[in-house]
C-alpha cells in the first residue's frame, strides 16, 4: 500500500491522457499516470506478418469483448445497434485508430444558437484553435491549407497519398460539383521528430510499425516521461475516492497481480474515454456521492453520442491499387456538412475516403456480401472484386438523448471483478434520415467516379469508435458534469478530460478536439494552479 | 490432454479427405492457372487456426469420418479412391448431415487461400508483410483541387 500522494493523477494514458501529462510536465508537479494497459511493441504489430489481415478478426479486432486480452474489461452492448470500440493499453485507442484528424467547426460549438438544438458548448472554435495549433506539432498532422470547409489552420505535413483509387474518388465529386479536401491525418508523411515517413503499408487499423501513425505511445509520452511523469502499466483503477470533505483523495486500483493497492492523490483526473469514464465514476459511490462520483446532476453516463456511420463500397471494373495507402485517411467530403432544412434532418454528415481491402479481406467482405461464392464461380467472381472496390464511410453527427447511456452492468465484471459498462442506445429519426440521405448521396459519387455497382452498410454495426457526451461540459450545475475546462461541478479536484466532456458530437472523428480539449485543461489548470480548486 | 491431442492433430489421410472438400469450395480455374484451395497448404493452414478450439476442430474430424463411412456404405471404397464425381455427392449428403463441416471451414478456407505464396503471386502481389518495406505511391496530383478552390468559404462563421 503507497501512503506517497502525489500531485496529479491521471487514470487512463490514451489519447487525452497522454496530452494532458505532456501539458503539465513542465510545471515539475508530481504526476502519475496508472494505465490498465501495457505499451504495446510495434515490432509484433501484425503488418510485420503474413498473416496480419486475419489479426483484424481476433486479437487486433476492434471490439473488446472479443479480442481476449486480459487488459481490456468487456462491454455489454447488446442494447445498442452500434458495438462498442476500444483499446486498452499506452496510447488507448490510438493504436488501432485509423488518425483521420479533421477538426471540429466553429458551427459545432454553437448548436443550439445555429440550429435551434441541442446545446452550445461553453467554449468556442476561436478558444479551442491554439490547442489544435499545438496538437497538429505534437503529433504530426499531415494535410493542405486552403480548405474552404475550415477556417484557416495550421498544418505541419504535406498530405498523404492519395492513389488512383483517391484521384478516381476526387474526379467523382468533381463532376457533381462537390466539395472535397485531402483529409487531415495524423500520420506522418516525411522524417518528423524522429518518426520516420508512412510506407503506404495499409495496416493502420492493427498498429502502424513504421511508426508514422501518431498514436500517443510515440508522440506525447516519450517527452512527458523524459520531463518526469511517471506511468505505471497494468493497473486498474476500480473507484475514486472521497475524503470526508468531499474531495477526491486518490483511489483504489488492481495491479497486473490482481493485488488491491491505492494510490492517494491531491488532484485526479479522469481521461477513460465516453464509456470508462462514466463507468468509473458510476462505481465510485460513497455518502456524499451515493449516485456515483460528481453525479449530482444525474447526468454521468447520459447523453452517449457515437457517429452512426454508414459504409459504402464501390466496386469498379480498373484496378484501383486500393491494398496501398493509409487505411482509414484519403480524401474527405463536407458537401453535406452543414445543417439545410430542406433535407428533411439537422445538421450533417462528413464523407470519408478509405482505400480498398487486401487479398483476403476482398474474400471475407466479398462472401459476407454474398457476391464470392465458393465452387466454379468462385474465381471469375474474386477477379471482379479483388482491387476494384473503393471503400467510403458516412460519418453522420449524433445528437444527445438522455435515452442513450452508459450504465453498471449487475452481472458483466472484467478480469479483476470490477462491474462492466452497459451501453443502452438507439438511433433518433434524424440520424437514421441523415443515413438514408447519406448512403443515397454516396452512391451518387461513387456512381460518379465509375463505380459500376455499389454496396452499403447502415448503420455500420461495428463503428462505436467515437465515445462523447456522458459527463458533459457546461456553465450550469444542474445541466452539466463539468465546467468548459474539464474541472466536476461537484468535486474541484476531480477533471475529465476525455469525449466524455462533448456537448454536441459534430460529423467529424473526435481524436483531435479530445486532445485539444485536454491541452485547454491542462493549460487552464496551469495558469489557476494558485487557486485550483476556488 | 490426450484426447484433445488426438483431436488437434489430424492425420496424413484426413489432410488428404480435407484437401478435396476444400477443392469444392475454392476448386481449380477452369483455365488451369490457379490450384484449388486443396493444393496450396490450405490443410495446414486450417488444423492451425483451428487448434485453439478444439471444438470446432472436432466438428471437422467427424465431418471427415463421417465421408469415410459413407464411402465406405455406398461405394465400399476409401472416399479417396472415389471419382470426383462420387466425391461430390457424398460431400453434398454430409452437408446436409448432423456432421456438417462447421460454418467457419469457407472462412479459413478463402483465408488461408488468399494468404499462400502461389495465389499472391497470381494476383500480382509480393507475398511479403506489409512491413517494414510498404508500398510504393506516385505523387498526388493537386490540380484536380482546381474547382474546389474555387468555390467560396462553406462553413459558418460564429
Amino acid at each position: 500500500m503507497s501512503e506517497e500522494v502525489v500531485d496529479v493523477l491521471i487514470i487512463g494514458a490514451g489519447a487525452s491522457g497522454a496530452a494532458f501529462a505532456w501539458s503539465l510536465a513542465e510545471t515539475r508537479m508530481n504526476i502519475l499516470c496508472l494505465e490498465q494497459g501495457d505499451w504495446m511493441d510495434p515490432a509484433k504489430y501484425p503488418g510485420m506478418q503474413r498473416d496480419w489481415e486475419v489479426h483484424q478478426f481476433g486479437d487486433f479486432g476492434l471490439s473488446p469483448n472479443t479480442r481476449g486480452r486480459r487488459e481490456d474489461y468487456p462491454v455489454n452492448d447488446a442494447g445498442s445497434p452500434i458495438a462498442v470500440s476500444m483499446f486498452s493499453a499506452v496510447g488507448g485507442s490510438t493504436i488501432l485508430y485509423a488518425a483521420h484528424f479533421p477538426r471540429f467547426h466553429p458551427s459545432d460549438f454553437r448548436v443550439k444558437t445555429l440550429d435551434g438544438i441541442a446545446d452550445d458548448w461553453p467554449l468556442d472554435y476561436q478558444r479551442l484553435a491554439p490547442y489544435y495549433d499545438i496538437n497538429a506539432r505534437m503529433m504530426g498532422v499531415s494535410g493542405l491549407g486552403g480548405d474552404p470547409a475550415y477556417p484557416p489552420k495550421e498544418v505541419p505535413l504535406p498530405p498523404v497519398a492519395l492513389g488512383k483509387l483517391g484521384e478516381t474518388l476526387a474526379r467523382g465529386f468533381n463532376r457533381l460539383g462537390w466539395h472535397w479536401w485531402p483529409s487531415d491525418s495524423a500520420i506522418t508523411t516525411a522524417e518528423y521528430e524522429g518518426r520516420a515517413p508512412c510506407i503506404n503499408a495499409g495496416t493502420c487499423l492493427t498498429g502502424c510499425a513504421q511508426g508514422a501513425k501518431a498514436s500517443t505511445d510515440i508522440t506525447y509520452w516519450p517527452p512527458a516521461l523524459r520531463q518526469g511523469v511517471r506511468l505505471r502499466t497494468r493497473c486498474r483503477v476500480r473507484e475514486i475516492t472521497v475524503g470526508d470533505d468531499g474531495m477526491a483523495d486518490g483511489v483504489i486500483y488492481y495491479d497486473a497481480n490482481g493485488a488491491e493497492c491505492r494510490q492517494r492523490a491531491h488532484v485526479v483526473v479522469l481521461a477513460c474515454n465516453g464509456i470508462g469514464t462514466p463507468r468509473l465514476l458510476l462505481n465510485s459511490r460513497s455518502k456524499h456521492f451515493p449516485d456515483g462520483l460528481a453525479n449530482r446532476s444525474g447526468l454521468v453516463g447520459k447523453n452517449l453520442m457515437f457517429h452512426p456511420y454508414a459504409m459504402v463500397t464501390g466496386i469498379f471494373d480498373e484496378p484501383l491499387e486500393g491494398y496501398k495507402g493509409p487505411t482509414g485517411c484519403c480524401i474527405m467530403s463536407q458537401e453535406f456538412y452543414e445543417t439545410d432544412p430542406a433535407r428533411g434532418f439537422a445538421r450533417g454528415y462528413s464523407f470519408e475516403i478509405l482505400r480498398g481491402f487486401g487479398p483476403v479481406s476482398t474474400a471475407l467482405w466479398g462472401m459476407s456480401t454474398g457476391r464470392l461464392p465458393s465452387g466454379t464461380d468462385h474465381h471469375r467472381a474474386y477477379r471482379e472484386l479483388f482491387d476494384r472496390t473503393a471503400g467510403m464511410v458516412v460519418i453522420c453527427e449524433d445528437l444527445p438523448e438522455s435515452s442513450n447511456r452508459v450504465t453498471l452492468d449487475p452481472d458483466l465484471v472484467d478480469a479483476d471483478g470490477i462491474p462492466a459498462p452497459k451501453v443502452t442506445y438507439r438511433l433518433s429519426d434524424n440520424s437514421q434520415k441523415m443515413l438514408a440521405h447519406s448512403v443515397a448521396r454516396a452512391k451518387e459519387v461513387l456512381e460518379a467516379s465509375g463505380a459500376h455497382d455499389t454496396v452499403a452498410d447502415a448503420p455500420l454495426p461495428f463503428a462505436g469508435w467515437h465515445l462523447m457526451g456522458t459527463a458533459r461540459m457546461g456553465t450550469d450545475p444542474e445541466t452539466s458534469v463539468v465546467n468548459e475546462w474539464g474541472r466536476c461541478h461537484d468535486v474541484r479536484n476531480l477533471f475529465i478530460i476525455d469525449g466524455s466532456v462533448f456537448v454536441t458530437a459534430a460529423a467529424v472523428n473526435p481524436t483531435n478536439t479530445i486532445q485539444a480539449l485536454a491541452l485547454h485543461s491542462a493549460d487552464t489548470v496551469k495558469k489557476n494552479l494558485a487557486n485550483l480548486f476556488d | 490432454m490426450s484426447d484433445e491431442t488426438t483431436l488437434l492433430t489430424w492425420s496424413d489421410e484426413q489432410h488428404r479427405a480435407l484437401a478435396r472438400v476444400i477443392d469444392e469450395i475454392i476448386p481449380p480455374s477452369d483455365d488451369g492457372r490457379l490450384p484449388g484451395a486443396g493444393a496450396v497448404g490450405v490443410t495446414q493452414y486450417i488444423e492451425q487456426v483451428l487448434r485453439p478450439t478444439p471444438e470446432l476442430s472436432a466438428m471437422v474430424v467427424e465431418g471427415l469420418t463421417a465421408l469415410e463411412e459413407l464411402a465406405t456404405q455406398r461405394h465400399a471404397q476409401a472416399f479417396g479412391a472415389l471419382s470426383r464425381a462420387q466425391q461430390s455427392e457424398l460431400l453434398q449428403a454430409v452437408s446436409m448431415s448432423a456432421q456438417a463441416f462447421p460454418p467457419v471451414l469457407m472462412i479459413h478456407t478463402f483465408a488461408g487461400y488468399y494468404q499462400s505464396d502461389r495465389i499472391l503471386h497470381a494476383l500480382g502481389l509480393e507475398p511479403r508483410p506489409p512491413h517494414p518495406k510498404g508500398y510504393t505511391m506516385g505523387p498526388n496530383d493537386l490540380t484536380l483541387l482546381d474547382p474546389v478552390r474555387q468555390r467560396p468559404a462553406r462553413y459558418r462563421a460564429c
